[in-house]
């Protein structure tokens, strides 16, 4: 018999990573678990969250044998994802730290460190698969209607997964289709998972990193998942979820901005009425299209439609149906393609527009996105990740 | 958490349960004689009356007065609040966070230590310098136990005061110990030890959690770090914690009045579990001084081991124990405590801190040393397994070393070089 493959996988401390050690265990690799220590703010006096985290990573990995590592990419992080989104914010724009986590650190940095280390594959308890994932929805025929996601994932678990994820056949299941050295991770697929799809996060990590990546819990369900760990008596089951950017942890974006950005007062103004209805701290700390946070009292709530960063002015307004609001085309910029066969010229697509929304049609022409109705207007710094059928064909930045 | 197992507590010096005694003591106190101590009619008198001979209790345990003490929400505060004398610091090396953090806000100095975690009396009496106005020792110290010599430290205070009277200097010298590991298990008496201020903890003498207390010297000028209805001589505003004292005061005079015997039985209990680790061929490495050691702490180091791993392993097998200090071993900070008696990294990072008390008894240590031999044999083994696919002579490196010579850099047990590592 060879030796087993030695996969390096980063554990967060939470339920998916925890799981997914559990899982590639189960399959016989080599598993090293390692914490990457990404930059945190720590405030005076105050214990950080990381501290915590890092220790339930690591009782995982000591329950299971497993040898177990810190990776401190501390200064990276600082360098390419902070620097990056506080350089963004600053252009009035609303960045997307976690995608570019994912492509400068936890799938590039991470990876040719493992890789130097001696891994044959980096793993991670991301809800994404590639073509090493044993159950794969085989075309949208058995997605939900493309433009409802369903949030039953009762349903989900019904269509998605022949067998039960707790039977012997579902785990020997895993093991031939993860030990089948014929396949080679190529294309970067939905998760099974409809709601926890992760994949808007990672359509811009490098193929060289995707091809030795393992999504071990990427074909099932987080219900599932979260009853396989309590199986096992993983002690962070039920641990809860952590919400938002990694570094910023219980501090609010907004707070976080406003260490390090100015903080510059200003007018909010009634695009309707062209009245002053408040005040803020600076254009940059607001998004066009958001809703929450203006602190403008009762009522209807406002909505942000504009921001003239030159005369320090926020543009709100009551009216939902605000042409800034909405739009059917949308620029885009630095774009990347997954896949050769997509023609730019014009191609026809599923896009999503956030975490989690729905999968919406549209057409690609050159670097402009074509809706058949009218969208709400994303933020430009935000993504739109293209998809046909369950591959993540890529995707770009709002321009 | 035990799957098999009651839980084998072994970390005493971090938190003990309510003892029984006190917890008797307190109950009254919730819901029956509730009242606010400062209220005028009769029952909350009674409550008034309750408290102070409470405090008093206390206070004659360590020879003082009740209107000596001053009741705070723990060490932490005690300490905050005693440091609101000092200018100009001396602490140890090795003291706990506590006094440390606090220190750090005005001009301080540490005073080194040996081998052991005993106070350097040289160093100490060099850095003894006019300017210095306060200087904190703890008794004993939270990660090895160690006793600091009093009578020396105290005589070479009397002696820098003598000499400040003699020379016309007006510059006052205060004396502050932390005793919240020790109280525990040493007869203390405030005017023996030349203490001004001392610090005492209910949650390390099985008392409730969350209730401290502050002997202050009359000749000692504190200012209140909160403010309010003036209680505690105005400087510890706040409700009495009626129950909270009451309980202390019942833990301490239990503690006090077992200090001898409870001493004894740690003794033995320390010696089975040495005897058990040292048979087991297990190269224990004991930390701290064979006699000045606070009877129920057993500090030991397993060199190349990760203790955080034994920790995990064997939380598994129900047996609870610590590392120096918890928070500074996920913090891939290492232990000032051990670096100051100047352990090397490997031996820091293979440190585990045993601490009996009264949960033990001699069934469950010998069965804590097996499971602790267990695992650490364990963790050798794994470590003695040559990687899958490093590169070629590093692998053979690995293979050709022996057990006893595991560098635990090469597999990624020690934080500081993968560090190295990920940065190269």
């Amino acid at each position: 018999m060879s030796a087993p493959k030695t996969v390096f996988l980063g554990m967060s401390g939470g339920v998916d990573s925890s799981m997914a050690a559990v899982l590639l265990k189960e399959q016989g690799f080599r598993v090293v678990g390692v914490y990457m220590k990404n930059w945190s703010q720590d405030l005076p006096g105050m214990k950080c969250p990381w501290a915590e985290d890092l220790a339930d990573a690591k009782r995982v990995a000591v329950k299971l044998g497993l040898d177990f590592k810190v990776f401190d990419f501390e200064n990276e992080y600082k360098h390419k994802v902070v620097d990056y989104m506080l350089t963004e914010f600053k252009k009035g724009r609303t960045p997307n730290p976690d995608i570019m986590c994912n492509q400068e650190i936890k799938f590039k940095l991470f990876y040719e460190v493992a890789m130097e280390q001696g891994a044959d594959f980096i793993a991670t308890g991301h809800y994404a698969q590639t073509e090493m994932n044993p159950v794969q929805p085989s075309n949208n025929a058995n997605l939900p209607d493309a433009a409802q996601p369903s949030a039953n994932t009762d349903f989900l678990d019904s269509i998605r997964l022949p067998v039960k994820a707790d039977s012997p056949d579902f785990l020997q299941n895993l093991q031939t289709l993860y030990l089948d050295q014929s396949k080679t991770p190529q294309n970067l697929l939905r998760a099974v998972d409809e709601n926890k799809d992760q994949t808007y996060f990672l359509y811009r990590i490098p193929h060289e990193a995707l091809a030795h990546t393992l999504f071990p819990i990427g074909h099932l369900t987080k219900p599932i998942v979260k009853k396989m760990a309590a199986e096992r008596g993983l002690v962070n089951a039920y641990k809860k979820e952590s919400m938002g950017v990694c570094f910023v942890g219980e501090v609010g974006m907004k707070d976080f901005l406003q260490t390090y950005l100015p903080v510059q007062p200003g007018q909010i103004i009634d695009a309707d009425t062209q009245k002053p209805v408040g005040s803020h701290e600076g254009t940059i700390f607001y998004t066009v299209g958001q809703r929450h946070g203006l602190n403008l009292g009762g009522g209807l709530p406002y909505y942000v439609v504009a921001k003239d960063q030159a005369q320090n002015i926020v543009y709100v307004s009551k009216n939902l149906n605000h042409k800034n609001l909405w739009t059917t085309e949308i620029e885009l910029e630095d774009i990347v393609l997954r896949n050769n066969n997509i023609k730019t010229d014009r191609a026809e697509l599923l896009v999503r527009l956030r975490h989690r929304a729905p999968l919406i049609p549209a057409i690609l022409q050159g670097n402009k996105l074509f809706f058949q109705a009218e969208i709400k207007r994303p933020a430009p710094g935000q993504s739109v990740v293209f998809y046909q059928d369950q591959v993540c064909l890529g995707g770009g930045i709002i321009k | 958490m035990s799957k098999t197992s009651p839980i084998i507590y072994l970390d005493h010096a971090a938190a003990t349960p309510l003892s029984p005694v006190a917890k008797q003591a307190m109950e009254p106190f919730w819901a029956q004689d509730f009242f606010n101590p400062s209220s005028p009619y009769l029952p909350a008198k009674r409550v008034r009356e309750a408290y102070e001979d409470a405090k008093n209790r206390l206070a004659h345990l360590i020879g003082a007065k009740g209107n000596d003490l001053v009741i705070t929400a723990g060490a932490t505060e005690s300490i905050n609040l005693a440091f609101t004398a000092a200018s100009n610091c001396l602490i140890l090396a090795t003291e706990h966070d506590s006094v440390r953090a606090v220190a750090s806000r005005i001009e301080h100095q540490e005073i080194a230590v040996n081998q052991y975690g005993l106070i350097d009396l040289e160093d100490f009496r060099a850095k003894l310098t006019p300017e210095v106005d306060f200087i904190s020792i703890a008794m004993v110290n939270n990660e090895l136990g160690a006793i600091q010599p009093f009578s020396q430290i105290s005589e070479i205070i009397r002696q820098e005061r003598q000499r400040r009277l003699g020379a016309g200097e007006p510059n006052p010298l205060f004396f502050h110990s932390d005793a919240s590991q020790a109280f525990n298990l040493i007869d203390l008496n405030v005017s023996r030890l030349g203490v001004d201020l001392l610090t005492l903890n209910s949650a390390k003498v099985y008392g409730p959690k969350a209730v401290g207390a502050l002997f202050i010297k009359s000749n000692v000028k504190l200012s209140p770090i909160q403010f309010g209805g003036g209680q505690e001589r105005g400087l510890r505003a706040g409700t009495e914690n009626v129950p909270g004292l009451i309980g202390f005061a019942a833990a301490a005079a239990e503690a006090k009045a077992h200090l001898k015997s409870n001493r004894q039985h740690y003794v033995e209990l320390v010696d089975i579990l040495k005897n058990q680790l040292q048979t087991a061929q297990i190269e224990p490495v004991f930390l701290g001084h064979p006699k000045h050691q606070l009877a129920n702490f057993c500090p030991v180091s397993f060199p190349g081991l990760d203790a955080e791993r034994l920790i995990f392993m064997l939380e598994e097998q129900g047996v609870c124990l610590s590392t120096g200090a918890a928070c500074s071993a996920s913090k891939g900070q290492k232990s000032h405590v051990l670096a100051a008696i100047g352990l090397s990294d490997t031996e820091i990072a293979g440190s585990l801190r045993i601490t009996l008390g009264l949960t033990n008894d001699q069934v469950q240590i010998e069965r804590a040393g097996a499971l602790i031999a267990a695992a650490v044999n364990q963790e050798r083994q794994r470590l003695s397994e040559p990687a899958t696919k490093v590169q070629a002579p590093k692998a053979q490196a690995d293979k050709q070393q022996s057990i006893k010579n595991q560098d635990p850099k090469t597999h990624g047990v020690n934080i500081q070089s993968t560090k190295k590592v990920a940065a190269a």
